[in-house]
Formats: structure tokens, C-alpha cells, sequence
């Protein structure tokens, strides 16, 4: 994986190429959904990613900051991506339209293990803004559906008005190729006709999977991840094969300032995908 | 075109004015400031003043008055966005030093006698926030010129940059300048926010801390720094306290237990 | 390999005839004892009996603030104007060394070329030096050079004698030939081993760095970490004066009047308050306990998990830059058991009785 990133367009790894937007549209109150692609099409058709890498986008006047990558490479052409309004780049991305030019660098990162999960149940756990990196790796999933086994899906939100890509997972309910629970904490709508409750309540829902067998993809809040790795282990899933994706702040995404450091290791370039075993030897992980 | 620029007012309130003094030292620059922005009021620059409603105001000084309180009240009430430029605006300034009620009061007495006020009613000086919300902080004594052109044309296109919130010595060593704290002289660099290029110490001379105190200054630590290379703590005091305004006071009460 | 000999009088002509294409950079004294790398013209402003400079080498390939990009809506004009034809002369073992972590480090993975095209563009010129009571660098093998360097001289008596490390290193000598000698003599050479043992003995500073990785991992949550964050100024002082520190950060900075703006990226340090906060405000490492350990993980452990060998030159310029003596040596010594005299250690004591009273 290391080795693609290297052969970006730019000799000159921070160089951003233009990308113009081409659709966007409001998720929840304060996270944005956005189609992106590369300005040049021969570069945009030429774009390759794997589920679980990000991008570092750039906005003239504001500055540079990650995201991860939503879309699926098995659709190519348009990348997506959910930003949530947090700092000055996010705030700055929520004021342009359709057709506006950014900048955009990439990918980075290692992604999902896609070979070791091969041929494995696919256990993904979902929370909030974490939707965005696994809705890659589940669309993925999907698309290639005859090179995985069971695909399940546990997807949790505060209320329904905060669940990202909710009409989304709605209508993939309907597919028999997927086991997809949704919950949320309260329902503030009244119109909630799925789970309420914590998403590790969703766990029962799992209970007959080949542990051994099962790769599992987590990625949440920081308050999620002690309750959902508790599940998993009693699940007896093999901390290697629980895959976590984790936010750091990053100024470069090639490993060279440094913010993103961890012991020996730099998230933007052993990571953003670290298996639970990673995490409980860099204590610093999670 | 003139309607989509940004409609920008700029007051004074109590202080020396050095501030807007400043703004309008940018020579070089400062028709590119009056070309980007309509600066519907600015006193000190011009005289046609339209009290209106503002995209951004830029309030320097402390509040000393009543009237002051009003006026300010005012300014927040039809700007969208208020900052605070300048240490007296930031944290009260020199003026706010006295921060026991009772100190100031005779402090008052001792300075203008029993002279009764009648135009307004003086009050303790006390920085911008002590009264309303203040969406952006710029600091200095008066404010850099380089900062304030970075984040007046940042906020201009409504990119307002992160708060930086490093301690003067980052800029100190990025002049490779000899730490004088080190050598046992009273500094107050790790103390201070950034954005004054260290000018002091680029001639050898100790940071004062006009920046204002770094929110997360380890004010402990280089007390008892100070107190171990001699200093006197009514001294240290004195230092941490001149440029601090309001702002660290449960640190400056805390000395006085030390000093009994 | 090759070794001349230099006449101690025709080093200044030398540095003449190889300055003519190149800027040279050497120590000057800044203050009464401390000195700083500076592009000079006049010669007699060298100062080569120096300890350390203020701030090492790596400032002059890459300066606390660069330019990255002339940035307009959609065109990024990359700007190298720091990179020139350089040549650094007087840089101490210590400071070789490091440049090599250095170079490695932006080779790594992704080429950075802000870096790597000044350090092409930049030749070497060492120069032999005397330990004082901070030099660790025989702790940390690095108070010889093995590698990275163009040209090294070792200060004999009437002689410098010139190692060539590189082929570019030889054309400078072959730019006048006349002024250096080869035939070495068995005086010379016994003088330079004397000289080399008597140095090897003068070391004073040492810390055992083998046991490191392990002793990090072992004291991973001791008290000790607590303390240095307490007495910590979060100054971000021994990040700025370390030879192998690279973090920076990356900014915007819009031109009035303009659509466009300059990408400046200037050092960061990872002991300063906002270094791991992410957009939204969560910040990953607020305590400054936690910044430091994440410092001293990286330099004492992690580097030599990797490669073998600590990321720590030994060129004691975080023992006389921190003002609360929060560096390599009190920290190292404290992890291995010994007792150090400290100011951090001092103030804790301090701060305990305070507790108590």
C-alpha cells in the first residue's frame, strides 16, 4: 500500500492537485456529505485507493487537514467523503457549492487489510462520525460480496437525527446478502421503528459467529471503543483481527511532521488501521 | 462589489490608543486593509462614522467607565463578530492590576482626591469579556503588525486562524537567541503568548509578558524558578502580575498565602 | 578513504577558494559563550573554538519557517528559494551524526523535497571538538563519524588532518591541490592517537543508553513522569535545540488584497500545549507529563527499537538549553536509578512539603 501512495501525481508529496465538488448535501445538523473529484479527469480516472485511507484536502485561505475516505474504490471516479463542522478547514468546506475548487492530496495511510479478510465474516461496528471510514470498507464489502462471508453491521447514533447515512442503511435492510442493525440512544423523532439502546446491546444480535473466523472493523467515539472491544474479546475474536481506525491530528499525511507519532510508528503511514493487538502494545493508541 | 465587503468598526475604549495607532501604521498595506473591508468607523482614521450594524468590530482598551460598559454593550449588540485587539481589551491591561476591590478604591482616592464624576461613573478596569462575549482574541502591547495582517485578512475571508497558544520562546529560539532564564535573569517568555517575535529578548532584554499570560503558562514552576535564583517573591509578583490584567488571579492570590 | 594534510595557515585561503561557488556557513560567537552558524564573508568572524551553537545545523536546511507554495485557487507554485549551493564547515561529530538520522528520516517513505533538495545542494565540512561537561556523545557513539560528511578536519598541533568522506568532498580539495600535502608522518599520526585517547578519556557526562528501550517500557506509569510535567514550562526549548527533532506545523497565510495565499510550514515541537489537538478541540496529549513522555519514548526508545541506536547525539544542547533541567541526562539518569541534582527535582521536593504543610 505504502509503495502505491508513493506514485501520487506530484513529485513533490505535499503538492495538492485541484478537485472540484460536485454534489454535496447535509447528513445531520452538522455533518456534510461530499462528492469530490479530481479537476483533471485523466488524473481522477487514474485516482486509486483502498478502503480505510484518507486524504489530506485543501481549502486556499484556510489550510490542510485529513479526511477519510467514504466512497468505495469498486465504484471509481468520485470520491466521498462526511466532514463534520469542527475547525477552520471544515468550516470553511461547509461555505462551498457545487463546482467550487479545493485542493486535494493522496491517498495515505495503510487501509484495511482487505487480503486477511478474504473469505471471513465481516463484523462492522459503527459510531457516529465513524460511519464515515467503514461505510468505504462496507460498500466494499458489498460490491465484492461473494469474496466475503456474513456481513454485519451494528451502526449506532444519539438519536436518529444524528445517524449518518441513515436513509442509506435503511434501504440496505432490505438486502439479504446483509445483517444490518441499526440503534440509537434516545429516539427524539418518535418515528424510530429500529433498536434503542447502546450499540454493544446490538452484540446479542451476534452471538452464532465463528469467532476464529470473523474479522471485525470498529471505528467510534473514543468513549465507544472500551465497550465495543470488551464485546468483541468475549466474543472471542482474535485481537488481531479486530481492525480499528483512528483519528490524530496530521499537517503532512507522509510521515514527516510528526503530529501524528506514536512510539515508533506515524498514524498516517503504519495507520490510520491498527488491529486491537497494536493497540494494547502502543499504549497510546486509544 | 461595495455591498459584499465586510462593514468593519473600530473603537477605543480606555488605553493608550496604541492599537489603533497600529492599524493605521500599516502604511505599506493599509489601503489594501481599506479596500478590502468598509470600515464603516474608525475615529481615530476619519471622521464620516457610521454607527451601524457591523460584520466585525475591533474593540481595543479596558473598560473603565460606565459609559464604557454602554458603549461596548452597543458595539456586541450589532456585530456579528467582536474581537478584542490589544492587551488592554485581551486582559484589562496595566490598569487592571488592582485586583481587590477595596485596593483599588483607595487607589482611586489617593490618585483624584474625593472629586465627585459627572459625566460617568468610573469603575474598576477590567478586559472586554468581563462584559460580553468575545468571539476572537489579539494580543500584544500594542498588536504586531505581521499577526494582525495574517488575521485581519484571515477573518476578512472568514478563515479566522486557530489560537495559537504557544509561549514567546518558541519564537526566541527560532531566533536562536541565548535563554536569559537560564543564565538566572527574570524572563517571563514560557509565561507569555507569542506573536511578538521576541523582540525583547532579540536585544537581550527580559520578556515583560505584555503578550498577556499563555492560558497554560506554568506559573508555578518558574515562581519557584525564580524564587531559587534569588529573586524576591514580592518582586516575581510584581513581574507576573504587571501585563496579566485579570487573568491569573487565583495564581496572584495564592503568592500572597506564600508570602505570609 | 583518503587522508591530507592541511597547513592550520591555509585553511583560511582554503575556505576562500571554495566559498567562491557556494555560500559558506561556519560557527560565530553571538554572545560572550555561545555561538551560532552563520553565512560569512569575513573570515575572521569563524570562531572554531566553539562547544555547541545555540541551534543545530539542521536550521540552515530547513529554517524555523519555510516557504511551501505561492498559492492561488487552483495553482501551487512550489517555492525552494531556501535551497542554494551551501557549504557548512566547523560541524561538530555530534552534529554530523544527526544530519544522518536526518537525511534518513526525510528519505523515509515519501522523499520530502524541501529538505532533501537543500541537503543536495549542501556539502559537509566537520571539524574535530573538545567535550565539556554536557557532552554525551560517547554515551550515544556518535562523538566520531563514520559517515556523512564531505570533508572532516581534526585540529593537530600545525596540521589539520582532512579526511575525505566523499567524492564531492575530494573535488574541493582538487580546487587546490597545492595547499594540502599527503605524506602524513609517523609523528603526525602518533600525535593524532594521543590526542583521540586523551579525548576519549575526557568525557565526564555518560548515561548507559542499551538499557533505555527497556527501562521506558518498565517505568512506562512511575511517578517520575508526573514530575517532570509538573516542573515542565512546556517551553518547547529542547524540541527547538535538538539536532534530530523534524516536527512542524503547516499554515495559511492569505495575501491581502489577493485570492491567494503563502503554505509556510515552521517548527512545531511535540512539548508544546496544542501539538496533538485535532479539529473540535479534543486534544490527545494536554498533560505536559504526557508530552514528555512522549519526547523521551521517541528519542530513548522507540529510535532504537528501530534502528539500533537512540536518536539522541549526546551534543548536550537540551542539558544547557532547559531552564528547569528537564533534559537527556537527568531524565536518562533518573530512569536508570541514579541520583541527579536538578531544579525539577527540587521543586517537587519543594512542592510535596508545600502539600504537607
Amino acid at each position: 500500500m505504502k509503495g502505491d501512495a508513493k506514485t501520487t501525481v506530484h513529485a513533490n508529496p505535499f503538492m495538492p492537485e485541484p478537485a472540484r465538488i460536485i454534489r454535496t448535501q447535509m447528513l445531520t445538523k452538522d455533518v456534510k456529505f461530499f462528492q469530490i473529484r479530481l479537476a483533471d479527469m485523466e488524473k481522477a480516472l487514474a485516482f486509486r485507493y483502498s478502503p480505510g485511507q484518507f486524504i489530506m484536502l485543501s481549502v486556499l485561505g484556510a489550510g490542510e487537514a485529513p479526511f477519510s475516505i467514504s466512497s468505495t474504490p469498486s465504484r471509481p471516479g468520485l470520491l466521498e467523503f462526511c466532514i463534520r463542522k469542527a475547525g477552520t478547514v471544515t468550516n470553511a468546506l461547509f461555505r462551498f457549492k457545487e463546482n467550487d475548487l479545493v485542493g486535494l492530496r493522496g491517498p495515505y495511510g495503510n487501509g484495511f487489510p482487505l487480503e486477511e479478510m478474504l473469505d471471513r465474516d465481516i463484523l462492522i461496528v459503527m459510531g457516529g462520525l465513524g460511519a464515515a471510514p467503514l461505510r468505504s470498507v462496507l460498500l466494499y464489502c458489498l460490491d465484492n460480496r461473494d469474496k466475503f462471508r456474513r456481513v454485519i453491521l451494528l451502526h449506532g447514533a444519539k438519536n436518529p437525527e444524528e445517524m449518518i447515512f441513515r436513509e442509506e442503511f435503511y434501504s440496505l435492510k432490505e438486502r439479504e446478502d446483509l445483517e444490518c442493525f441499526l440503534t440509537v440512544d434516545s429516539d427524539t423523532t418518535g418515528e424510530w421503528k429500529e433498536n434503542i439502546g447502546v450499540v454493544t446491546a446490538l452484540f446479542e444480535k451476534c452471538r452464532n459467529i465463528n469467532p476464529a473466523d470473523t474479522a471485525a472493523l470498529v471505528c467510534g467515539p473514543p468513549v465507544m471503543y472500551k465497550f465495543v472491544l470488551k464485546e468483541l474479546v468475549k466474543l472471542n475474536i482474535p485481537k488481531d483481527q479486530i481492525l480499528m481506525t483512528l483519528e490524530r491530528r496530521m499537517k503532512c499525511g507522509v510521515g514527516k511532521c510528526g503530529h501524528c507519532a506514536i512510539d515508533y510508528i506515524y498514524t498516517c503511514l503504519d495507520g490510520p488501521v491498527f488491529t486491537y493487538w497494536d493497540v494494547l502494545h502502543m499504549r497510546e493508541l486509544i | 462589489m461595495e455591498n459584499s465587503k465586510l462593514k468593519i468598526g473600530i473603537y477605543e475604549l480606555t488605553g493608550c490608543a496604541g492599537d489603533a495607532l497600529l492599524i493605521l501604521d500599516c502604511e505599506k498595506e493599509l489601503i489594501d486593509i481599506f479596500n478590502a473591508a468598509d470600515i464603516q468607523s474608525f475615529v481615530m482614521a476619519k471622521s464620516d462614522n457610521i454607527e451601524g450594524d457591523l460584520d466585525i468590530a475591533l474593540v481595543e482598551g479596558s473598560v473603565t467607565t460606565e459609559k464604557e460598559i454602554e458603549e461596548l454593550k452597543d458595539i456586541r449588540q450589532r456585530s456579528k463578530i467582536v474581537v478584542a485587539i490589544g492587551l488592554c481589551a485581551t486582559v484589562g491591561g496595566i490598569q487592571a492590576r488592582f485586583l481587590d476591590p477595596k485596593e483599588w478604591n483607595e487607589r482611586f482616592k489617593k490618585v483624584y482626591g474625593n472629586i465627585e464624576m459627572t459625566h460617568t461613573k468610573p469603575v474598576q478596569s477590567k478586559p472586554i469579556d468581563a462584559y460580553i462575549d468575545v468571539d476572537f482574541y489579539l494580543p500584544g502591547c500594542p498588536i504586531g503588525k505581521e499577526q494582525f495582517l495574517i488575521f485581519f485578512t484571515r477573518i476578512l475571508k472568514g478563515n479566522p486562524p486557530e489560537k495559537s497558544q504557544n509561549p514567546v520562546c518558541v519564537t526566541c529560539k527560532y531566533n536562536e537567541n541565548d535563554c536569559l532564564l537560564k543564565k538566572g535573569i527574570l524572563c517571563l517568555g514560557p509565561l507569555t503568548e507569542d506573536g511578538c517575535g521576541a523582540i525583547c529578548i532579540n536585544h537581550n532584554l527580559p520578556c515583560a509578558g505584555c503578550w498577556g499570560p499563555l492560558k497554560t503558562g506554568n506559573r508555578t514552576s518558574e515562581y519557584y524558578l525564580l524564587k531559587e535564583k534569588g529573586f524576591d517573591v514580592e518582586h516575581i509578583k510584581k513581574k507576573m502580575a504587571n501585563y496579566s490584567g485579570t487573568k491569573i488571579a487565583s495564581f496572584l492570590k495564592e503568592l500572597e498565602k506564600e508570602k505570609k | 578513504m583518503r587522508i591530507v594534510k592541511l597547513k592550520k595557515e591555509n585553511l583560511f585561503p582554503f575556505l576562500e577558494v571554495i566559498s567562491k561557488e557556494a555560500d559558506l556557513w561556519a560557527p560565530v560567537k553571538k554572545y560572550e559563550d555561545k555561538h551560532v552558524f552563520k553565512a560569512v564573508e569575513d573570515f575572521s568572524e569563524i570562531d572554531l573554538d566553539y562547544q555547541r551553537t545555540i541551534i543545530p545545523p539542521r536550521r540552515i536546511l530547513l529554517p524555523p519557517k519555510t516557504n511551501m507554495f505561492e498559492a492561488t485557487q487552483n495553482t501551487y507554485k512550489e517555492d525552494f528559494s531556501n535551497v542554494s549551493k551551501k557549504i557548512i564547515f566547523g560541524i561538530h561529530a555530534c552534529d554530523v551524526n544527526a544530519l544522518v538520522i536526518m537525511d534518513r528520516f526525510y528519505n523515509f517513505a515519501y522523499d520530502d523535497p524541501y529538505y532533501t533538495r537543500a541537503r543536495e545542494n549542501t556539502l559537509i565540512l566537520g571539524y574535530s571538538c573538545w567535550p565539556d561537561e554536557h557532552c554525551l556523545c560517547k554515551s550515544t557513539n556518535t562523538h566520531i563519524v563514520t559517515e556523512g560528511y564531505d570533508l572532516f578536519f581534526s585540529k593537530l598541533d600545525t596540521h589539520y588532518l582532512v579526511w575525505i568522506g566523499s567524492s564531492q568532498g575530494d573535488d574541493l580539495i582538487r580546487k587546490q591541490p597545492s595547499l594540502f600535502n599527503e605524506d602524513i608522518s609517523d609523528k603526525d599520526i602518533q600525535t593524532y592517537l594521543n590526542w583521540q585517547k586523551e579525548r576519549e578519556d575526557a568525557f565526564q557526562a555518560e548515561i548507559d543508553f542499551i538499557d533505555m528501550p527497556d527501562l521506558i517500557e518498565l517505568k512506562y506509569n512511575d511517578p517520575l513522569w508526573e514530575e517532570l510535567g509538573k516542573a515542565c514550562l512546556a517551553c518547547g526549548s529542547c524540541t527547538n535545540v535538538c539536532p534530530t527533532c523534524n516536527c512542524y506545523n503547516v499554515y495559511d497565510k492569505p495575501i491581502l488584497g489577493k485570492n491567494a495565499s503563502k503554505i509556510v510550514r515552521c517548527w512545531d515541537a511535540c512539548t508544546l500545549e496544542n501539538y496533538s489537538e485535532v479539529a473540535g478541540g479534543e486534544n490527545f496529549r494536554e498533560n505536559r507529563a504526557d508530552r514528555l513522555k512522549l519526547w523521551y519514548t521517541h528519542k530513548l526508545q522507540a529510535y532504537i527499537s528501530k534502528y539500533g541506536k537512540p536518536a539522541c547525539v549526546g551534543c548536550g544542547r537540551c542539558i544547557v538549553s532547559c531552564p528547569v533541567d528537564i533534559n537527556v541526562l537527568t531524565v536518562g539518569k533518573t530512569l536508570s536509578g541514579e541520583k541527579v541534582d536538578a531544579f525539577w527535582k527540587r521543586f517537587n521536593l519543594q512542592v510535596k512539603k508545600e502539600v504537607r504543610k
